[in-house]
């Protein structure tokens, strides 16, 4: 009798355990699983979007603290989103982010214009051009593809802003309409009009240079 | 002559190049872009137990102030009325001359309580 009383409460001590662990694991696997998706969604996406806005504020240091502050803002705000969410809201951010800085830097300039001190973009910018070739290229290979890029880049930076965000959203990043839409804010109607807008100037720009 | 560029050659060729950019990010902007990704990771995990744990704040402070004021209520009055009625007692005591006078007959009321004791116990 007394050794199946013990018997029932060891049984008891192990079935508390057992429902204390297994009521813990799932949130704390969940949010393991999380971080990790996360980790990776960041890692795919962090070199496209500092190129991205790399090419919108051709500055490297200031499209890496622009990179920074929509990574940071994603998984503050948006981590508990599904994970499909991440790409448009993530380069939302990001877009909302670039607009904040040429804001910043127009009002800047004005200040500067008072003071007879304007400053622009430097157009002989081109952080490409002090990296080592990868894929074992020729120089002048090297160097046709340099200048073919940088051509495309002062080409879309000359864009106006929606339409350079919507070329760059659908060419560069992939995204569809839908997602072009959400990362944009704004309708769908209005990505294919500023898409359209976009590659017609483009194809005039760039047609002398590319074959 | 060169032939018009087209949309689809267009798109090809601008992403081609633009992915051409991406992997030829030097090693430095990598670091730079692998920090900042762990700083935001990081930021996941502060707000996670932070916000789970002020959801709580209210409740507890509620709790707290109730216990506080049910503390304050019941035992100010016992706290502050015992240790007074206690000490005016033996402050009379100390300053009645009766008690100087039992001190000096403490043989003989040790006698009278064993005495006390006997006739109890005769009694009982």
């Amino acid at each position: 009798m007394a050794k199946a009383r013990e018997d029932w409460r060891m049984s008891a001590c192990v079935g508390v355990f057992a429902v204390s662990c297994s009521g813990e694991q799932p949130k704390e696997v969940t949010t393991l699983q999380r971080e990790r998706q996360l980790n990776q969604f960041l890692a795919s996406v962090e070199r496209r979007a500092l190129r991205f806005a790399e090419i919108a504020v051709r500055d490297r240091d200031e499209a890496l603290d622009l990179v920074q502050d929509a990574m940071i803002k994603l998984a503050r705000k948006y981590a508990s989103q599904p994970e499909e969410e991440w790409t448009p809201l993530f380069y939302r951010i990001l877009q909302n982010g670039i607009r904040d800085w040429y804001r910043r830097q127009a009002v800047r300039n004005r200040v500067m214009v008072w003071f007879g001190r304007a400053s622009e973009p430097e157009d002989d910018y081109d952080p490409v051009a002090q990296a080592p070739d990868p894929m074992g290229r020729t120089p002048d290979e090297q160097l046709e593809v340099r200048q073919a890029m940088r051509t495309l880049e002062l080409a879309v930076a000359d864009l106006p802003a929606r339409q350079r965000e919507a070329f760059m959203l659908r060419t560069f990043e992939g995204l569809d309409v839908a997602g072009t839409a959400v990362a944009m804010g704004c309708s769908e109607g209005s990505v294919k009009t500023h898409y359209s807008r976009a590659v017609h100037t483009l194809r005039d720009v760039l047609g002398d240079y590319w074959q | 002559m060169k032939k018009p560029l087209d949309e689809e050659q267009l798109r090809v060729q601008a992403k081609a190049l633009f992915d051409d950019s991406v992997e030829q990010l030097d090693a430095a902007t990598l670091s730079r872009l692998n920090q900042d990704r762990q700083k935001a990771l990081q930021e996941i995990q502060i707000a996670g137990p932070a916000v789970q744990w002020a959801r709580w704040v209210p409740a507890g402070g509620l709790a707290a102030a109730a216990v506080v004021a049910v503390v304050v209520w019941q035992g100010a009055p016992v706290e502050h009325s015992a240790p007074a009625a206690g000490s005016a007692t033996d402050f009379e005591i100390l300053l009645s001359e009766d008690s100087l006078d039992m001190l000096e007959d403490l043989e003989f009321y040790s006698w009278m309580d064993a005495a006390n004791l006997d006739s109890g116990s005769d009694v009982g």
